[in-house]
C-alpha cells in the first residue's frame, strides 16, 4: 500500500504523455493542412451544392512507404502465443505498397486509418493493384469489392462522398444529420447509416446512384441500451441491431447484457428475424458463411455462437473477426498487434502473417481478395 | 496572410510540445497522437483571426472533442493498438513496474475513457470541468471514469493490492 490508486494513475497518465516524441515540422504540417482546409470551407461556403460536387482528378495520390522511425515506445514483453507454433509468413518488404497485400485466407488488406478516421490513410486501388494514400478526408470507407470509396469530412457531417477510383470522379449525398460512420454491404452496393437522432432512430440506406431509404426503428419495441448501431447481414439482404435483455441487471460500467439481434429488412425496414445471441456481432462477415455460427462481443468476452439457439459454442480471442471459410477465421491479433492471423474455430492460430511497420499502430480493414 | 502565418508558427513551437503530450496521452501513440494535434491544429489556423488570443484553449477543446466523436463514430469496436500485456501478477515490488503496466493499460482504454483520465489526470480538471469541456454530464463523467478503472482492474492484476483504495471515480 505504497501510494495510493489516485497518485498512481496520476503518474501513469503523465507518464504516458510523456512519451510524446519529437515532431520537428509540426508547424509546417499543421499550416499545410490548415489551408486545406480554409479552402474547402470557402468552397462549401460559396454554396456547394447539395448532391453532386463532382471532382475530375483522382483525390489519392502513389504511397511510398518511408523507412521506419526507431521506436517511440519502450519494447514491452513478447506477445504471449496461446496455441503452439503456427506457420509464420515474412514481414512484406519495403515495396509492400506496389501490389495487394494479401492475407492468409485470401483476403487483402483495403485500407489503413489512424485510429479515430482523420488524417491521411492508406487505401488499395483494386484497378491499379496497389495502395494510394489521401489525407483529403476525415474518414474513409473503401467498398469490400469494386472501385467505390466512401468518404466523410468532419465539416459536411450530413453527407457522404462516393470516390470512383477508376475515373476519380466524386459525388457527394446528403444523407442526414446525426449519422454514424458508413458500413458496406458486401456486395459493396449500398451504404447502412445508423441515425442517433433524438427520438428518430433508425437506419438508412444509401445506394451507390444516392437513392436513399431512411427506416425509423422504434426502440421501445426493439430495446436497444448501450451501444446501438446496425450492421448488415452477411448475405446483404437484411440488417441486425443488438437487442438488451431486459431481465437482466444492467451497469454503466459494463457491457448491457444482450439476448440477441432483431433483423430488419434492407430493403423496406420492415422487421424480419430475431437471432438469439448473448453479444454483438461487429459486421456482415462476423457470421458465418452458412450462417449457423456467429462471432459476438459477449459482455465480458468474445464468443462464439450458434445462431439458431444461442448456445456459447466456446470463447474467442477477438470479436473482430472474419469468417474466410466454413472452419476458419481471420482476425488481428487482440490489441492491435502486429499480426493478423488465420485460426480454427477454436482459436487455434494456424498462420500468422505480419503487417508492414508502417500499418502497425493503423486501424485496418479487409475484404475477400 | 504573412501575419496570420507567423503567429500561428509562433504558437506551435512555443506551445506544440506541451499539446502533443496532452495529444499523445490521448491517442496512445506517437503516429495518431500528431495526426490528431495536426488535425485540431489545422482547425485552430483556419479559425486564427477569431482565436489568436485564446488559441491554446480552443486547440485543446478540439483534441478532446476529435478524440470524442471518434469514440462515437467507431461505437466500441477499435481501440487504441498495443502489443499484449505481459502476464505477470503485481506483487509489490516496484511503484515503477506497476505504472509501466498501468500505462500500457491505459493504451488499451477505449477513447472516451482515456479522455477522461487524461482531463482529470493530465490536467487536474475536476468533474464539472472536465464535463463542460467534454459537453456531457457529470454523471457521465463518473461512470466512464468507472468503466475505466473496471478496465484497468481487468489488465492490471492486482491493482487494488497494490494501491489504498483512494475514490478517483468522485
Amino acid at each position: 500500500m505504497s501510494t495510493s490508486l489516485d497518485e498512481t494513475l496520476r503518474a501513469a497518465v503523465r507518464e504516458l504523455a510523456d512519451h510524446a516524441g519529437p515532431a520537428p515540422d509540426l508547424a509546417t504540417r499543421a499550416l499545410g493542412r490548415g489551408r486545406r482546409l480554409r479552402r474547402r470551407r470557402r468552397v462549401t461556403a460559396a454554396g456547394a451544392a447539395l448532391v453532386a460536387v463532382v471532382a475530375v482528378t483522382l483525390p489519392f495520390v502513389l504511397f511510398r512507404p518511408r523507412p521506419t522511425p526507431p521506436p517511440t515506445t519502450p519494447p514491452t514483453a513478447p506477445p504471449v502465443t496461446v496455441t503452439p507454433s503456427p506457420a509464420m509468413r515474412p514481414t512484406p518488404g519495403a515495396d509492400w505498397a506496389g501490389k495487394p497485400l494479401v492475407l492468409p485466407g485470401d483476403w487483402v488488406v483495403i485500407r489503413a486509418q489512424a485510429t479515430g478516421g482523420s488524417g491521411s490513410g492508406v487505401l488499395l486501388d483494386r484497378g491499379r493493384g496497389r495502395y494510394f494514400t489521401t489525407d483529403r478526408y476525415d474518414g474513409i470507407f473503401p467498398a469490400p469489392t469494386g472501385s467505390l470509396v466512401a468518404v466523410t469530412q468532419e465539416d459536411r457531417p450530413r453527407e457522404v462522398g462516393l470516390v470512383d477510383t477508376a475515373n476519380g470522379r466524386t459525388r457527394w449525398y446528403e444523407v442526414g444529420p446525426a449519422l454514424s460512420a458508413p458500413a458496406w454491404s458486401p456486395d459493396g452496393r449500398r451504404l447502412l447509416f445508423t441515425t442517433q437522432r433524438f427520438d428518430h432512430f433508425g437506419f438508412v440506406v444509401l445506394g451507390r446512384d444516392g437513392a436513399r431509404k431512411t427506416h425509423p426503428v422504434d426502440m421501445k419495441r426493439f430495446l436497444c441500451t448501450d451501444y446501438c448501431f446496425f450492421v448488415w447481414t452477411r448475405d446483404g439482404r437484411e440488417v441486425a441491431l443488438q437487442q438488451t435483455d431486459p431481465n437482466r441487471p444492467r451497469s454503466e460500467s459494463a457491457r448491457h447484457p444482450r439476448r440477441g439481434v432483431q433483423l430488419f429488412s434492407a430493403d423496406d425496414g420492415r422487421p424480419t428475424r430475431f437471432e438469439p445471441m448473448p453479444g454483438d456481432p461487429a459486421g456482415p462477415w462476423s457470421w458465418s458463411p452458412d450462417g449457423s455460427l456467429v462471432v459476438v462481443q459477449g459482455q465480458q468476452e468474445p464468443l462464439l455462437v450458434e445462431t439458431a439457439t444461442g448456445r456459447v459454442v466456446n470463447q474467442l480471442p477477438t470479436a473482430d473477426a472474419v469468417w474466410v471459410t466454413d472452419d476458419r477465421l481471420l482476425y488481428r491479433r487482440p490489441h492491435g498487434s502486429r499480426d493478423f492471423v488465420l485460426a480454427d474455430l477454436s482459436g487455434r492460430e494456424l498462420v500468422r502473417q505480419p503487417l508492414p511497420k508502417q500499418l502497425v499502430d493503423l486501424e485496418v480493414t479487409v475484404a475477400p481478395r | 496572410m504573412a501575419e496570420v502565418d507567423g503567429e500561428f508558427t509562433a504558437f506551435v513551437n512555443e506551445r506544440g510540445a506541451a499539446l502533443l503530450r496532452v495529444a499523445y496521452a490521448l491517442a496512445g501513440n506517437q503516429h495518431a497522437a500528431e495526426d490528431l494535434l495536426q488535425n485540431a491544429l489545422a482547425k485552430a489556423y483556419a479559425r486564427w483571426p477569431r482565436i489568436r488570443g485564446d488559441a491554446e484553449p480552443y486547440v485543446k477543446r478540439i483534441l478532446y472533442h476529435d478524440q470524442v466523436s471518434g469514440w462515437r463514430r467507431r461505437a466500441r469496436r477499435p481501440e487504441v493498438p498495443l502489443a499484449e500485456l505481459p502476464e505477470r501478477a503485481v506483487t509489490g515490488e516496484e511503484d515503477t513496474d506497476l505504472r509501466l503496466l498501468l500505462r500500457d493499460a491505459l493504451r488499451a482504454l477505449p477513447p472516451r475513457q482515456r479522455a477522461v483520465l487524461t482531463l482529470r489526470y493530465l490536467e487536474d480538471l475536476s468533474v464539472e470541468q472536465t464535463a463542460a469541456l467534454l459537453g456531457c454530464r457529470t454523471g457521465t463523467v463518473a461512470s466512464q471514469s468507472a468503466k475505466a478503472l473496471a478496465k484497468l482492474r481487468q489488465l492490471v492484476p492486482g491493482l487494488d493490492e497494490r494501491t489504498s483504495r483512494a475514490e478517483v471515480t468522485r
